[in-house]
């Protein structure tokens, strides 16, 4: 019993490129979300019915979101953030359909989005900044921390990766010991638990420390 | 000492310390009670903003459960890799 991505097949046979469940599970949200988004924006009107009110009191409350950690900033940065949010939430409520596994539950996923989001915020560090005040950021205070104010910036994407991936993989192989003993009534609530709850507060969080972290990297 | 006994000794080793690594449990409950007792303390004195404490509180506590997921994490690694 092995928890984590099983390999469905290889790419175009060879064998160092696996395709994982995981992976289709990805592809799959990804494409959810471009069919959702061009039957809805397809009649666009000023007075909204109701799915489209729904969409954007979403869009909206996402905005209200990165308001006070960036000023001024919300409209630019809500499609990166959106995007973040919406992918890694679908991709933790698609586990609920049954044979499909959650798609976050693999390591790749999130430290690839980890990784996204640290290039942007040293992006935005080094635009705001300049390149001779975001190397001297390293300096400070004292000389001597150069390499701890290295380690502390690199922490940030592991730290932000394992969170998402533990919380996904720690659910998944309580369900699975549980499907073991009692597959009938019991596994309902924990679904509920797991799959809801934990999968949409850990989309949240990811969303909401991947704008503290563009915040930092601005104001300093 | 054939090969055998050694590979179950190592085994068994990598189970014994992902169950201790697990101790590491004792931090995030510790953590995330405190900011819970905080939060039920602010809504008692302000019950009108209930709704934006529970979100604080909800992302300090998901926060702080950090630590816990990366014990989590090796002790998954020494179960099923070594």
């Amino acid at each position: 019993m092995n928890p984590g991505p099983k390999v469905i097949t290889y790419f175009l046979g060879n064998k160092y490129m696996p395709i994982t469940d995981t992976l289709i599970a990805a592809w799959l949200s990804v494409i959810l979300l471009i069919v959702f988004s061009c039957l809805l924006t397809r009649k666009l009107s000023i007075i909204p019915d109701r799915l489209q009110n729904a969409v954007e009191l979403l869009l909206t409350s996402i905005e209200n979101l990165i308001e006070p950690m960036l000023p001024g900033m919300g409209r630019e940065i809500l499609p990166f953030i959106g995007t973040i949010f919406l992918f890694v939430g679908v991709g933790n409520l698609i586990g609920l359909v049954p044979g499909l596994s959650n798609s976050t539950g693999d390591i790749n996923t999130t430290v690839g989005l980890a990784l996204v989001v640290f290039i942007t915020s040293q992006y935005h560090g080094i635009k705001v900044n300049g390149i001779k005040n975001y190397l001297k950021g390293f300096i400070e205070p004292v000389f001597i921390m150069l390499p701890m104010n290295i380690i502390g910036e690199l922490a940030k994407p592991i730290s932000h990766s394992f969170r998402l991936f533990g919380n996904i993989i720690g659910g998944g192989i309580i369900i699975t010991l549980i499907y073991q003993f009692a597959p009938w009534i019991i596994p309902v609530p924990l679904h509920l638990w797991f799959d809801l709850f934990v999968g949409v507060i850990q989309a949240l969080i990811f969303g909401m420390i991947s704008i503290s972290y563009i915040s930092v990297a601005r104001s300093e | 000492m054939d090969v055998t006994l050694i590979n179950a000794i190592i085994k068994g080793a990598a189970y014994l310390g992902a169950g201790i690594g697990m101790i590491a449990g004792l931090g995030p409950g510790i953590g995330q009670g405190y900011a819970a007792g905080k939060a039920v303390e602010a809504v008692g004195r302000q019950p009108e903003a209930r709704g934006d404490i529970t979100t604080t509180m909800l992302l300090g506590q998901a926060v702080s459960e950090s630590t816990g997921i990366y014990s989590l994490v090796i002790a998954i690694v020494l179960i099923f890799v070594v």
